[in-house]
């Protein structure tokens, strides 16, 4: 198949370092004899401390994207480079907030969190408390995950990886299954966080409020061709007011390219 | 918010003892109105004297005076040893065949295939193959707990949540770390339920090959009883065995959850 030519916009993360390279990503499954393409010539590049929305319909390919950046599943086409080295199977270096609930039911909360963490137990400790007290969950460090709420869940899910200082932190629709006013409690403590810590952020969602909310730049994906269809950058100064007329611009410019 | 500990109330605790009260209460009215007769099933003070001198009378006394004490050791022995043996090679072949489809395959046809074979179609051969005793029954034991520890331990290996194997390799696991970490503890629940079915069944084999003719054990007991007609010995063992198999299967079920905090907290 013929590469897209693609107009080369001005590099939007001017500046930043390289992360992530991505080069004509492809993904077939075969099932039941019949070959799927989910992913056909996905390219991007991620710089340094990025805040990257990756906006689709369902069923376009975002968790298979995501799988394969996190070396869950291996890519039938193309690379992924980061930091300059091929990517090849799982590692702390990119964690993943997932789609579902995938806490470890055996534990508390407290364990939950500390469970990647290796090193001495007063530095471990020490660790835990800190972040348990950056999402919030002081007061419930002993509970059990069926004991709290789907919020509470996520924060939980999101310490667990952020306590490992991933280079590449993969959301996969972290907030998709909260009610509206938990969601926007958890995009501001997500931002807060990525303030501080400066980490590079890929956030798969399908809400496009989303997108235009978090993004310093927003990559469409196109479920019938398989590829990042548009880079959309947003220049919106921080912290972004849902009505300004900016925001509202953007929202409606995405919505008929959706 | 939550409340951690639940107590329950000594109704609820009343209600486990409602089924065996009635049933105590049935088989006294039959036999006090001696609708039954007494050679078939004997009055329940009868087995009562029966049972206390088997349990607290001075040997030589009478036939079966002060013997439960080195019966249920024997008994207690056999059931131990074949319970580890089915425990210690049920375990490890049920994560592999839950996790390695070629092992399951490798498994599958055999496992299921000695599973068909009524535990009473062992007896004859192991008695040839161990003689009359301890072997022997130690063989059948640990031969029936076996599978229901392998089977449900597979089942519970086999329905792990793959998310959660990935949540692990991203956050570093390796995979043997990764056995005891989030396979153990995700197969648990059913872990817990195949060592109680084992356990279960470890008592009912245990008389099976106590039945054989060796000279102590509760089954022995109730096997030397029958050719005495001494029916009250028959139903005292039958009450103890009852009794010492419910004691045992919540001994084994505490000691998983003091053990493991995984078995405290989902089983
Ligand atoms: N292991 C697999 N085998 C076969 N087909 C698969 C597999 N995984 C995903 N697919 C197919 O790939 C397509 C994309 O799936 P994917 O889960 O990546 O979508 P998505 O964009 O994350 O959707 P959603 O927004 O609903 O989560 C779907 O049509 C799905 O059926
Ligand atoms: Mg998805």
């Amino acid at each position: 198949m013929k590469r897209h030519l693609k107009v080369i916009a001005p590099s939007p993360f001017a500046g930043r370092e390289k992360i992530l390279e991505i080069r004509g990503l492809g993904k077939r499954f075969e099932s039941n004899g019949r070959l799927l393409k989910v992913l056909d010539q996905v390219d991007f590049t991620v710089g340094e401390g990025e805040f990257i929305c990756i906006l689709g319909r369902s069923g376009c390919g975002k968790t298979t994207l995501l799988n394969i950046l996190a070396g869950f599943i291996p890519p039938t086409a193309g690379e992924v480079l980061l930091r300059g080295r091929p990517v090849s199977g799982p590692g702390p270096d990119r964690c993943v907030v997932f789609q579902e609930d995938a806490l470890f039911p055996w534990l508390t909360v407290e364990e939950n969190i500390a469970f990647g963490m290796r090193g001495p137990k007063q530095a471990v400790k020490d660790e835990v408390e800190h972040f348990l007290s950056l999402v919030g969950l002081t007061e419930f460090r002993s509970y059990l995950p069926r004991e709290i709420s789907g919020g509470m869940k996520q924060r939980v899910a999101l310490a667990r990886v952020l306590i490992l200082r991933p280079a590449l932190l993969l959301m996969d629709e972290p907030f998709a299954a909260l009610d509206a006013q938990a969601r926007q409690g958890m995009q501001n403590l997500l931002l807060s966080l990525w303030a501080k810590f400066a980490h590079t952020i890929l956030f798969v969602t399908h809400d496009v409020g989303e997108a235009v909310k978090m993004a310093d730049r927003i990559l469409l994906m196109d479920g019938d061709t398989g590829s990042i269809r548009e880079e959309i950058p947003v220049h919106l100064a921080r912290p972004r007011e849902k009505d300004s007329v900016g925001f509202l611009r953007l929202l409606r410019h995405l919505m008929e390219r959706l | 918010m939550f409340g951690r500990i639940r107590r329950e109330s000594p109704f609820a605790c009343a209600q486990a003892w409602v089924i065996p009260g009635i049933m105590a209460s049935l088989w006294f009215a039959l036999s006090q109105t001696g609708a039954v007769p007494q050679y078939l099933l004997p009055h329940p003070l009868e087995v009562i004297r029966a049972g206390h001198s088997y349990l607290l009378g001075s040997p030589g006394e009478t036939p079966y005076a002060g013997r439960f004490y080195s019966d249920l050791c024997s008994s207690l022995m056999r059931v131990f040893l074949g319970f580890t043996f089915a425990l210690a090679v049920g375990i490890p072949a049920g994560i592999m065949s839950g996790r390695i489809p070629a092992v399951n395959r490798l498994l599958s046809n055999t496992v299921n295939g000695i599973r068909a074979v009524p535990g009473i179609c062992w007896l004859p051969l192991a008695m040839v193959w161990f003689g009359i005793g301890m072997k022997t029954t130690v063989f059948l034991v640990a031969l029936a707990a076996f599978f229901p520890i392998y089977l449900n331990t597979a089942a519970g290996a086999r329905q792990v949540n793959p998310l959660h194997y990935r949540a692990g390799a991203m956050m570093g696991v390796t995979r043997i770390r990764g056995i005891f970490a989030i396979l153990l503890p995700a197969s648990m629940p059913q872990i817990i339920t195949g060592l109680r079915l084992g356990l279960g069944i470890a008592w009912a084999y245990l008389v099976l090959g106590e039945l054989t003719g060796v000279p102590d054990g509760l089954g022995a007991v109730i096997m030397d009883a029958r050719m005495l007609g001494r029916i009250d010995m028959i139903v005292v063992g039958i009450v103890l065995i009852a009794g010492i198999g419910r004691v045992s299967d919540l001994l084994l079920y505490h000691a998983m959850r003091l053990l493991f905090r995984s078995a405290r907290r989902t089983a």
